[in-house]
């Protein structure tokens, strides 16, 4: 038995950076160690979010073009030109106006590849799985954490008008839920810097969280339940609404759930008694 | 001296240009955004993405195929940026030598236990939903702090390949990576306990 991880340790792990027989021994002391285990999971969700701020600037497509023309232009002689520009770095105005025209023609000829590249930056870093992975961990970090859910109750009509005010969307539901299931409570969270809520259900023993946020193309999220780390995980949309369920009870009971959380959503516009 | 594995052998390619743009043109926008990140300006990191480009494709030839494209490249920006003015007024302001001397207590395995705040939970930082707190962090943290940052997150970089971006031992890179963690996490908290002072006053 370690002692509690350090925090290179945490650092590591959340890097993916451990040697298999170190990470064998964090894995014994996580499953041992509530504490550790709340505190790898918000290193993992730090690195996560700070990924996600740090993708803050992108560059002009004019510079892009730019750029590309420059390096097949210099294929012989690689000597890019310089960016016009009085105050460059590197001052150097000589050839401008055949550069600007070099542009003009390179903007016209090579549209329809840029077009192609900016699809391939965009599938470099999917919607898809990022979104499954931040709804897990978020699953897996209120299972370890040992505070309570921000609204804790079993009445759907008090966790519904809690959420008034803290989201810009609104959402049913359900009344009546499959046997062995019940409603503990929501909280306030975020999934893809975006607010949202989440639900905590229990079916049986098993936790369920199931995060709803207002969809931004609404029509346009896949229906799909995929398998996780051992957890179901469920993607689906309703109306204007798009909803995530994570847990690891049997899929079928989880389908049943989703299914009444889509159906409660055709009631969105009745009042809530 | 060791050299570098792009250093080692030095070899022509009959067509650079096409394998070069096929490596180097995926990246432009993640280098952009460290140079922007890194300079705070647009014409700057402009610039210093152009020059960095230029530098490569002048040097592709010893450039080794198979080693690690994307370390190489940034090493260049890096190095770019560290001569530019921005660069120097950058490194300028940071104290160099505690950052070192600090670093080599860390590379020898001293690692800090205490900058483990346990408490964190609390201070509700697993809502990390606030990007804009997050960059406004990172915007206050060093030049060497913040590069270990986005070559390690932003980038997703193996610290090995970071050791040779920045041409620092693994171990350093160890612990930059969990002091520059621990100054966020700290510039973080500043801002949500001054947010919240402000809040009640």
């Amino acid at each position: 038995m370690i002692e509690h991880l350090s925090d290179a340790m945490l650092n590591a792990l959340a890097d993916d950076e451990l040697s298999l027989e170190r990470l064998e021994t964090v894995q014994q002391h996580l499953e041992t160690c509530q504490s550790c285990t709340a505190m790898a999971l918000q290193h993992s969700r730090i690195k996560s979010a700070t990924a996600k701020a740090g993708q803050r600037y992108a560059p002009s497509t004019d510079f892009q073009l730019r750029m590309m023309g420059q390096i097949r232009r210099n294929s012989s002689t690689p000597q890019l030109s310089r960016r016009p520009k009085e105050t460059s770095l590197w001052p150097g105005t000589r050839f401008y106006g055949w550069a600007t025209a070099c542009v003009l023609l390179l903007i016209i000829a090579t549209a329809p590849l840029i077009q192609i590249i900016s699809k391939r930056f965009e599938s470099v870093k999917p919607d898809f799985p990022a979104i499954v992975t931040e709804a897990l961990d978020q699953h897996i970090a209120s299972l370890a954490a040992t505070a309570a859910p921000q609204v804790i109750s079993s009445d759907r009509h008090t966790v519904k008008p809690w959420f008034q005010g803290k989201l810009p969307f609104s959402f049913n539901l359900p009344e009546n839920l499959p046997p062995g299931t019940s409603l503990d409570g929501a909280n306030l969270t975020y999934l893809h810097n975006r607010p949202a809520a989440q639900l905590l259900y229990s079916i049986g023993k098993h936790r369920v969280s199931v995060y709803l946020r207002q969809s931004s193309a609404p029509g346009t999220v896949a229906r799909f339940t995929v398998q996780e780390s051992g957890f179901q995980v469920a993607r689906f949309s309703a109306g204007a609404i798009e909803g995530i369920a994570v847990s690891d009870v049997d899929p079928s009971r989880l389908a049943d759930l989703v299914g009444l959380i889509i159906g409660a959503q055709t009631e969105i516009d009745k009042p809530s008694r | 001296m060791k050299l570098l594995p792009w250093k080692r052998d030095v070899r022509r390619s009959d067509t650079p240009t096409a394998e070069f743009e096929s490596l180097a043109l995926p990246l432009l926008p993640s280098l952009f955004n460290v140079a922007f990140w890194l300079s705070r300006d647009t014409h700057d990191a402009e610039d210093l993405v152009q020059e960095t480009f230029l530098k490569a494709l002048r040097g592709f030839g010893t450039f080794e195929r198979g080693s690690n494209f994307k370390a190489w490249i940034f090493r260049i920006l890096r190095n770019t940026f560290l001569t530019s003015r921005s660069g120097l007024a950058a490194m300028r302001t940071v104290s160099l030598e505690d950052e070192l001397a600090q670093n080599d207590e860390f590379a020898q395995g001293q690692y800090p236990e205490g900058a483990i705040d346990r408490r964190t939970p609390e201070l509700n930082l697993i809502q990390m939903g606030n990007r804009e707190m997050l960059q406004s962090g990172m915007e206050q943290l060093s030049v060497p702090l913040l590069e270990v940052i986005l070559l390690c997150d932003v980038e997703e970089m193996k610290y090995k390949d970071i050791a040779l971006v920045l041409n620092i031992p693994i171990g350093t890179v160890m612990s930059r990576v969990a002091r520059a963690r621990a100054a966020l996490r700290r510039v973080i908290e500043a801002q949500q306990t001054s947010s919240r002072r402000f809040t009640h006053d």
